[in-house]
């Protein structure tokens, strides 16, 4: 009787579970489908795209092609991520660590409003504002002509990848410091006055104890920023003239000179590849924090 | 580095166009055990976070030994501080929190160790160098906080409210092993706290601060027998005030009021000569463990009291306190010094 019972009982849970999925999926399902069609089947139907040649056979014929005419151009679009993100990294820190630890009231308040504005420029505009501030006869060389630091002889074209590392550097910088100065206002005081208190000066403070609490906000800041330099397509453009260039510039050009998809996308997969790697470091750093807390 | 003297004079600290403190003097000698106690807002915190050098003077200057240490970061000061939410830093072990004072002083990774392991051992938590600090109970954080300001041998130690966050059980008995171990460390020791009791247990000398003054600076005896205005009376547990009438004992001339403890007052016990009385009617009667504690409506004012047994509510009953339990005020609500007779109570 008990055994019967039991199993009427067993057997009567999944017809009452059944529906609960259905609804639950049917309550997903507009979300899912909006990702599916707008985000993950572009996705792979680049990254197809990018194994296939024009009668539809599997080829990597494309990825080759890409490293062995674009190589140039994808190692000096990683170095000039690398060393934008480095530029970044430093000069949020230095400010992210001023607003925390500042003691010139005035100064403090002046700098939280003085460093966002270029939040609010797009990149484009940005690229714009960099062509005419870092060329031979732009106003970068003329300020320091005019004030005597510099021969007029001198004066050099920063529109190379030099220039692109300013101009990345400067439209992100902002972005990474609102994420860090927020991490970093958002540390309980105490334990910055702990330090100060056993003897650590600002400068220890700031590198021992107030950035290692805030470090996965830098991170995020950085892979998100890095994201949109690959992903820059005016910037590169608007500075650099020859070659070799950031992967946007050869991809567009790639498109709309040659119409070769193929191409385009084999150097999209090195983007998604880079990025991917960068995603993959800080979930496992963020993990074995996690595992250690 | 050994114990020293701390010297607060007329410490002036201003925020925002408002007085937070006001004219302190304080004079703390070396190895003692000084309690800032008042209520919260008083600015006892404030005053602590001052010494420490993280809220700038106004005015005044703060004396450690013979240098003044007003104007000096805090880093430089070489007070230690136990944080009310003990500020152990996560990202670090137990033995790299307490390591790191060490570290800041260049002490050697191999010295810093062994070091850091006798003091875990004197804290009792020998073995807990690899714990993240994550993983610690309230009590060991706190003891782990209190090692870390210990372990460079400071001249002064620092406490705001380092027992608030435990419960009664673990804070009586850090209560004891605190004032134990700042006794053998002989170290200056200055502690904030809101709880009287505890300050009364610990203290060696008590400010007692209201307003951003200090009210009163005394050893607790005196200022549990003497407080100086019927507020820090209040604030010491006296929730009693009557004002005198001519048949009350004369404890001191020209007293106005009076105050006592509740537990001081006894109800519907034979009459003694040289008490003061009350007839009142009673309107609660609560079992408090050691008795009962009672409510009495006189003319004059509600009035509280113990009796050893309950008392049906409705009924008259006389209220009777000793007169060496009464508290004389003058009529600007000051403690008035009593007469030479009670010499138990100066």
């Amino acid at each position: 009787m008990s055994t019967s019972s039991s199993q009427a009982h067993s057997l009567a849970v999944p017809s009452r579970r059944l529906p609960r999925i259905s609804l639950g999926m049917l309550l997903v399902l507009p979300a899912l489908t909006a990702i599916i069609l707008l985000y993950a089947l572009p996705l792979a139907r680049s990254l197809v795209t990018a194994f296939r040649d024009s009668s539809g056979v599997w080829t990597t014929d494309h990825v080759v092609r890409a490293f062995s005419l674009y190589g140039r151009d994808m190692l000096f679009s990683v170095g000039v991520a690398s060393a934008s993100l480095a530029l970044i990294a430093t000069i949020s820190i230095a400010i992210s660590g001023y607003l925390v630890l500042g003691t010139t009231p005035w100064a403090v308040r002046l700098l939280r409003w003085l460093y966002r504005w270029p939040l609010f420029i797009p990149f484009v505009v940005t690229g714009q504002i960099a062509r005419s501030f870092l060329a031979t006869n732009g106003m970068m060389n003329n300020v320091l002509v005019e004030t005597g630091l510099m021969a007029s002889n001198s004066a050099q074209s920063f529109l190379d990848w030099r220039g692109l590392v300013l101009t990345f550097a400067w439209k992100q910088i902002p972005f990474v410091t609102l994420l860090l100065a927020g991490a970093m206002a958002a540390i309980d005081r105490s334990h910055i006055e702990a330090a100060r208190n056993v003897g650590a000066n600002r400068l220890r403070c700031l590198f021992e104890i107030i950035l290692p609490l805030a470090a996965p906000s830098l991170w995020v800041g950085l892979i998100l920023s890095l994201v949109a330099m690959l992903s820059a397509l005016s910037v590169p453009m608007m500075l650099i003239a020859g070659n070799p260039t950031m992967m946007t510039s050869m991809m567009a050009h790639r498109i709309t000179y040659y119409g070769d998809y193929g191409i385009a996308n084999a150097l999209g997969l090195f983007s998604y590849a880079l990025t991917a790697v960068t995603a993959w470091i800080y979930l496992r750093l963020t993990l074995r924090r996690e595992a250690t807390a | 580095m050994s114990t020293e003297a701390l010297t607060l004079n007329n410490v002036t600290v201003d925020l925002r166009q408002q007085r937070i403190l006001d004219g302190i003097h304080l004079d703390v000698s070396p190895g003692s055990f000084t309690c800032l106690l008042g209520p919260s807002g008083c600015g006892k915190t404030t005053l602590l976070r001052t010494i420490a050098g993280f809220t700038p003077l106004s005015q005044g200057d703060i004396r450690l030994g013979a240098r003044s240490i007003a104007h000096l970061p805090p880093e430089k000061r070489h007070t230690a501080m136990v944080f009310q939410s003990y500020a152990l830093w996560p990202h670090m072990s137990v033995g790299d929190n307490l390591g790191y004072p060490l570290k800041l002083r260049g002490v050697p990774r191999a010295e810093r160790k062994q070091r850091v392991a006798a003091m875990l051992e004197r804290l009792e938590l020998g073995g807990f160098e690899s714990r993240a600090v994550t993983q610690l109970s309230g009590g060991q954080r706190q003891r782990i906080a209190l090692g870390r300001a210990l372990i460079i041998d400071p001249p002064l130690l620092l406490l705001d409210e380092p027992l608030s966050n435990l419960d009664a059980a673990i804070r009586r008995s850090l209560r004891s092993e605190l004032r134990r171990l700042q006794k053998s460390l002989g170290i200056t020791t200055i502690m904030v706290t809101h709880d009287q009791e505890e300050a009364l247990q610990m203290a060696d000398q008590i400010v007692l601060m209201r307003a951003g003054k200090a009210v009163q600076i005394a050893a607790p005896q005196t200022l549990y027998q003497q407080p100086a205005d019927l507020g820090v009376a209040r604030f010491l547990g006296v929730d009693n005030t009557v004002t005198r009438n001519k048949q009350d004992p004369a404890v001191a001339s020209g007293a106005a009021t009076f105050g006592f403890r509740t537990r001081d007052a006894r109800i519907n016990e034979p009459l003694c000569s040289a008490t003061l009385t009350r007839k009142g009617r009673v309107t609660e009667c609560v079992y408090t463990g050691d008795g009962y504690q009672i409510s009495l409506d006189t003319n004059e004012a509600e009035l509280f009291a113990t009796a050893t047994s309950p008392i049906t509510l409705g009924t008259f009953a006389v209220l009777q306190v000793p007169e060496s339990a009464l508290i004389p005020f003058g009529p600007d609500d000051r403690h008035l010094p009593p007469l030479d007779r009670h010499e138990d109570i100066a």
